[in-house]
């Protein structure tokens, strides 16, 4: 093995722990970047520059602790050293903004998860048409409006469309959220 | 920045939270989300943001929404990639429409593979950190070294010369190597590792690839370059594993004695013989070992191992010999009567739009166009091709006459099927006599002609070809010759790949003595997509170096000569 002496990693075993704490929150992280970046494209980076910090940091990790708000303290700091090494362009919000987003979303984060369990319960119940639209829509390395220039149709229309579902799905998301709640 | 606001910074619900602005607020988020929200809405923005908690709440669902819409179509669309057999073999052309996506069947699929899909991405993201990972490699679940192993540990990026041994002799440059064995009996191979390693192997030589950081040489010689990135690139020989320190070395494995030489050239190596103490290898030393003696080598031979500046030279030298018998055959091929039209793709201006018809003597009527499509390099660094990336790249061209067969040849290097179906030429619609050819998603060959029938317009009568699977996620990026012959006489459609015949049919709707013919058509892309049809979009994703249309169906073996005239290496 070699020697590194600069970093004093995890032990190679834990190794099998990082990955299975990183996938599990894989998605609530993204979407904390989200709010914090200006693009998808934006959050892959800062995403990648996330994993390996926290995987250099995880020995620091404690386990009695919630690894969510360890990991988004890490991507919270990436994102504003991405956003310093960019020229701070004009999508991307102001400093006040980013913070209070970030502290809610923190303070959200289980809400944000069954959020999201809910969204794709309801996501399951579209029609075959209505998936392959969204399919189209937010396929990977896509723009949205180079789909809606190729959809053919116009793309004030396809957005439109695309909106339409998005309301719905939002909609449809707060009633399951309301229902278990509920129960 | 930010500048003073007219309302003070509040979190809560009040001030400038008026409940009548939230579907204001609802669109100028989808907008930001977009990337399409102007300045002053963006300022706006900011501003319902600061003032209102509720607005922020509503930023967070939809980028939750937006984060979820992503996750699903990244899923779906990567098991498209990964299992083109598991989709119906729709071919919108053909048979009666039905949905690509079989909705409920992609969704149970991809609830069960997302987590190792997602591992595995997160995986190679970690992977790039370079060191002390691959311990625990082993631990991981095997999904995750599943498909580690099926996105390929390496790349073929020259291959001088060779004959390979091992099951797939077909090797070339541009495949993608999973781990396994490589057999090289004579030749050269440079190896690209996705971590960034460069290996170069020189036959008589047994390499073994575990992965995209480590590889085991149990005979031959190789050279081994190790950027900083690829760092920690582990190499076996026997008894014996070297850690490479970011350097160039060389290592000799004797399979008689398995015996095993290190040279460092550069930088430093860190040998682990079996049972030893770790050595430390700097520029200019080296190591003989051999059962369990371990020496120091005198002095180190740079010039014993096949530099990667010398196998470009090799390289280049050859690819312009073989350039040159090409550009000898082409002067006489140019003549053949039979040719409709040809293009040789050869630039004459830095910014040519138009690509001449190169048969001899030449119908200038027949020239083509080019839109969008970019001049690149072709399957010599001294020939040219054209580069088809975009929706709007194609050649446009127009050919006349009515016609009873055909021969299609081209070259082409395709990057990616992107659509599901991939144009090679098309005309524009598809009506009577009108033949298609493109590349399916899945990687089959698709030749087709349209003859509808006039009185039922709603049946379709086209007569359509599938090859089998002839491109994958390992051959793609090379250059292949395809062709393909029909004759209204026979009624035959006989598709090739290399000069070789993949597939021979006579479609069931095939009728006698009905024409061909072309009119206006496109190279690499559909002009003019029938109304309301399914899939509209069809431009290739790849280049194109030669491309022909005869006005005979030509034999088999006359398609080998071609091949065997033009091919690359």
């Amino acid at each position: 093995m070699s020697s590194d002496a600069s970093a004093a990693p995890a032990p190679p075993e834990h190794y099998e722990t990082f990955v299975r704490l990183f996938v599990h929150h894989e998605g609530r992280l993204r979407g904390f970047l989200r709010t914090l970046v200006r693009d998808w494209d934006d959050v892959d980076e800062v995403m990648q520059e996330t994993s390996l910090v926290a995987w250099r940091k995880f020995s620091q990790f404690d386990p009695d602790t919630n690894f969510m708000a360890w990991a988004a303290a890490i991507a919270r700091f990436e994102a504003l050293k991405h956003l310093r090494k960019q020229s701070r362009d004009r999508l991307v919000f102001n400093d006040d903004i980013l913070d209070l987003l970030a502290e809610e979303s923190l303070e959200e984060v289980d809400s944000l998860e069954r959020h999201r369990s809910a969204l794709g319960k309801c996501l399951e119940k579209l029609d075959s048409r209505q998936k392959e639209l969204l399919q189209l829509a937010y396929q990977p390395g896509v723009k949205f409006h180079e789909v809606a220039a190729q959809a053919g149709k116009s793309a004030q229309a396809f957005y439109k469309t695309i909106q339409r579902m998005r309301a719905a799905l939002l909609q449809c998301a707060e009633k399951q959220m309301q229902a278990e709640a509920a129960t | 920045m930010a500048t003073s606001e007219n309302s003070n910074s509040n979190n809560g619900t009040g001030g400038g939270c008026n409940p009548g602005k939230l579907p204001e607020a609802s669109r100028l988020i989808g907008e930001w989300l977009s990337g399409s929200i102007t300045p002053a809405d963006f300022d706006l923005l900011q501003t319902m943001l600061r003032d209102c908690s509720e607005v922020r709440r509503m930023l967070r669902e939809e980028v939750n929404l937006e984060q979820v819409l992503r996750e699903n179509a990244s899923v779906t669309a990567d098991l498209k990639a990964w299992s083109p057999e598991g989709l119906p073999d729709h071919d919108g052309e053909g048979e009666a429409a039905v949905m690509p996506f079989p909705g409920q069947d992609a969704k149970s699929r991809s609830k069960k593979y997302w987590i190792s899909w997602a591992a595995a991405a997160s995986l190679a993201v970690l992977l790039s950190a370079g060191t002390f990972l691959w311990g625990g490699r082993h631990a991981l679940s095997k999904d995750l070294v599943q498909e580690e192993t099926n996105r390929g540990c390496a790349i073929l990026t020259h291959v001088v010369n060779a004959e390979w041994l091992d099951d797939d002799n077909s090797r070339r440059t541009g495949d993608t190597v999973n781990s396994g064995m490589l057999k090289l009996a004579c030749g050269f191979a440079q190896v690209e590792f996705f971590s960034g390693a460069t290996l170069l192997m020189e036959g008589d030589a047994e390499l073994e690839i575990v992965s995209p950081w480590e590889a085991i040489c149990h005979s031959g010689k190789v050279r081994v370059r190790v950027p900083p990135p690829a760092r920690g690139f582990l190499l076996h020989a026997p008894g014996m594993k070297l850690v490479d320190l970011g350097t160039e070395f060389g290592v000799q494995v004797n399979p008689e004695d398995l015996s095993s030489e290190v040279h460092v050239f550069e930088g430093e190596v860190e040998a682990h013989p079996n049972n030893q103490e770790l050595i430390s290898l700097k520029e200019g030393m080296g190591l003989y070992k051999e059962g369990n003696k371990v020496a120091p080598l005198p002095g180190v031979r740079p010039d014993d191992f096949m530099g990667l500046e010398r196998l470009d030279a090799i390289t280049a030298t050859r690819a312009k010999a073989r350039y040159d018998a090409w550009a000898t055959w082409k002067k006489d091929m140019c003549g053949d009567e039979r040719l409709v039209v040809y293009f040789p793709f050869e630039r004459q201006g830095k910014w040519q739009r138009m690509i001449g018809n190169g048969c001899n003597p030449c119908n200038p009527d027949r020239n083509g166009g080019v839109v969008g499509a970019r001049w690149t390099q072709g399957r010599w660094p001294m020939k040219d091709a054209l580069e088809f990336k975009r929706p709007g790249d194609r050649v446009r061209l127009r050919i006349d006459g009515e016609y009873e067969a055909l021969t299609l040849t081209c070259w082409v290097k395709v990057d990616g099927l992107d659509r599901k179906f991939n144009a090679l030429l098309l005309t524009d619609g598809y009506d009577a006599g009108e033949p298609h050819w493109q590349i399916t998603q899945d990687g089959k060959m698709m030749f087709s002609i349209a003859y509808p029938d006039d009185e039922h317009p709603e049946v379709k009568r086209n007569q359509v070809h599938y090859s089998p699977v002839v491109f994958n996620r390992s051959n793609i990026g090379r250059w292949h010759q395809l062709a393909v012959t029909y004759d209204n006489c026979s009624g035959e459609a006989i598709q090739f790949v290399d000069g070789k015949e993949v597939s021979r049919e006579v479609s069931p709707l095939y009728q006698p003595g009905r024409k061909i013919v072309y009119g206006a058509c496109e190279l690499g892309n559909w002009g003019l997509p029938l109304q309301d049809h399914q899939f509209p979009v069809r431009n290739l994703n790849g280049c194109m170096d030669e491309f022909a249309i005869y006005q005979i169906a030509l034999a088999g073996d006359e398609l080998k000569k071609i091949y065997e005239a033009s091919k690359p290496e």
